[in-house]
């Protein structure tokens, strides 16, 4: 068993003034301070881009220096854009193993070190550089394809496809710490820039820096970590029968063992909306959206705190509280873990008792589940 | 990108070799040791060749420095011989690409390494031609 007793964010910018170390550190004595510790057993450093982009090796060792806890275990995860919640499971299962009673977990990435072209060269390794990665796919090539996929597929025009951004963006509006915090209309992403036409500019998560942390103990609290889960799915969406269909993301999902009536009840999710292809992929792929049905089951309403289901991102998403890469999945835990609490600085889900977060690497290589419970 | 693994992989990307698994006979891209459908090591080389589909496709315009000169690149999901892969297209412009119309193969500069100028090829599709258009049936 192990619970949630802190967490620290830093508002995702492009930082400029602020250096890899710097983020980390701010984002991590804040979970402390929350935590009301000033020790751990473990830190446990999630981190992807930065290896490429800032190009410092054992990370975890120096974040742990630097945050002057010497002599502390440290370790570092790197599974792509779901480094995050690897590093929880690394996090969670030193803690239920009984290796450790209190560990901080970090994440940590800095994206604009360099100019856009550096960073999409660094995400493309996202992908498989031996089979899509190879061509110039960008960062938003893929998903353009799929997104071309699912609106042939099931006759969605690009302005239904809309509706994900704008919800998105009114959310960010209200959240503190998210880099995205203007509002845009369906009809504005439809005619945002093209990056991977039928992506638009609008589509997308922004590059940007930012570093988040939680603390997990074994002392009982008032989050509870229920379940945490993971599977790896074929290489490349071409690959699979469905290239919408998200094998790992529902294999993870499943091994958490709940009822079909336990993930529809479920209060609040933070999910894996790096374009707005993915995030409808994921909501289909539950089930808690019929195939070809989530853009319009949206601009209906769901998914909001008003509609019916899960509400879901209410912090913004990867598209407007923004995605560093191997960050995102420790904001994700943060921000549900205030939900639960109660005390999350922007749209609040009243009441929530069961929050999930979803986090995958590009188009579904492997994916993380965490479920979280109010106690 | 590096040299030594662009020459390493120069069979596969020049004549589009991928796997055949003997064991659940399913046939993928790339090379593989294993089956990545049911890891078996029963495997063999393949060529991905048969009649060509474009299943979707994204102009893409955000690219890496190395493909400046390249943007805006057309990606493509191509179905090949029952085999789905993705690849860049080639030889047209955005307005003739129609789901489901016919490709081929052909061997295309895909980008140029920044400090040494190698340029880097590999198979890419375009319109097939001999007419056929769209074959979205």
């Amino acid at each position: 068993m192990a619970w949630i007793s802190g967490v620290g964010m830093v508002r995702i910018n492009r930082h400029y003034q602020k250096g890899l170390r710097d983020l980390a550190v701010e984002a991590a004595s804040q979970a402390l301070r929350d935590a009301g510790i000033d020790g751990v057993d473990y830190v446990v450093v999630a981190s992807s881009s930065s290896y490429k982009q800032v190009g410092q090796l054992d990370l975890a060792g120096y974040t742990a220096s630097y945050l002057g806890l010497r002599g502390a275990r440290s370790l570092a995860v790197e599974a792509g854009e779901a480094s995050g919640l690897a590093g929880l499971l690394a996090a969670y299962s030193l803690v239920a193993s009984g290796s450790a009673d209190t560990v901080l977990l970090v994440g940590v990435d800095k994206l604009t070190e360099y100019n856009s072209g550096e960073a999409y060269d660094m995400i493309e390794g996202l992908y498989d550089i031996e089979g899509e990665g190879f061509y110039n796919i960008g960062h938003a090539g893929v998903a353009g394809l799929l997104m071309r996929l699912y609106m042939h597929e099931y006759g969605v025009d690009r302005l239904t496809m809309s509706y994900w951004p704008a919800v998105m963006h009114a959310n960010a509006k209200q959240n503190p710490y998210a880099m995205l915090r203007f509002a845009v209309t369906p009809e504005k992403v439809a005619s945002a820039m093209p990056l991977a036409d039928p992506v638009t500019l609008l589509d997308s998560y922004p590059l940007g820096d930012g570093a988040a942390a939680v603390v997990i103990t074994k002392r009982p609290g008032q989050v509870r970590i229920a379940g945490v889960e993971t599977a790896t799915g074929l290489p490349s969406p071409a690959h699979r029968d469905d290239p919408l269909y998200l094998e790992s993301v529902a294999e993870a999902v499943s091994r958490l063992g709940l009822s079909r009536e336990e993930l529809e009840g479920i209060d609040v999710m933070e999910i894996h909306d790096s374009f707005t292809i993915t995030a409808y992929m994921i909501l289909e792929t539950l089930g808690l959206s019929d195939k070809g049905r989530a853009a319009k089951d949206l601009a209906e309403g769901k998914y909001t705190v008003e509609g019916g289901g899960p509400v879901m991102n209410p912090s913004g998403g990867l598209k407007a509280r923004g995605h560093p890469i191997g960050a995102t999945g420790v904001y994700q835990l943060a921000e549900v873990t205030m939900q639960l609490r109660g005390d999350f600085p922007g749209v609040k889900v009243d009441g929530a008792r069961r929050g999930m977060v979803i986090s995958m690497n590009a188009m579904g290589s492997s994916a993380y589940t965490a479920l979280l419970q109010a106690e | 990108m590096s040299i030594a693994r662009h020459w390493r992989r120069r069979h596969n990307l020049y004549r589009l070799i991928g796997t055949r698994c003997r064991s659940c006979g399913r046939t993928f891209y790339p090379q593989a040791q294993r089956c990545i459908y049911c890891g078996s090591s029963d495997v063999e080389q393949a060529r991905i060749d048969g009649e060509a589909r474009l299943l979707s496709y994204s102009i893409v315009y955000s690219v890496t420095d190395e493909a400046r000169y390249e943007a805006p690149v057309i990606l493509g999901l191509v179905e090949v011989g029952g085999v789905k892969l993705i690849t860049e297209i080639t030889d047209a412009s955005p307005g003739e690409l129609e789901v489901g119309m016919r490709l081929e193969p052909v061997l295309r500069k895909v980008s140029i390494h920044g400090e040494s100028g190698l340029i880097y090829y590999a198979v890419k599709f375009r319109p097939a031609m001999g007419g056929g258009g769209s074959g979205e049936d």
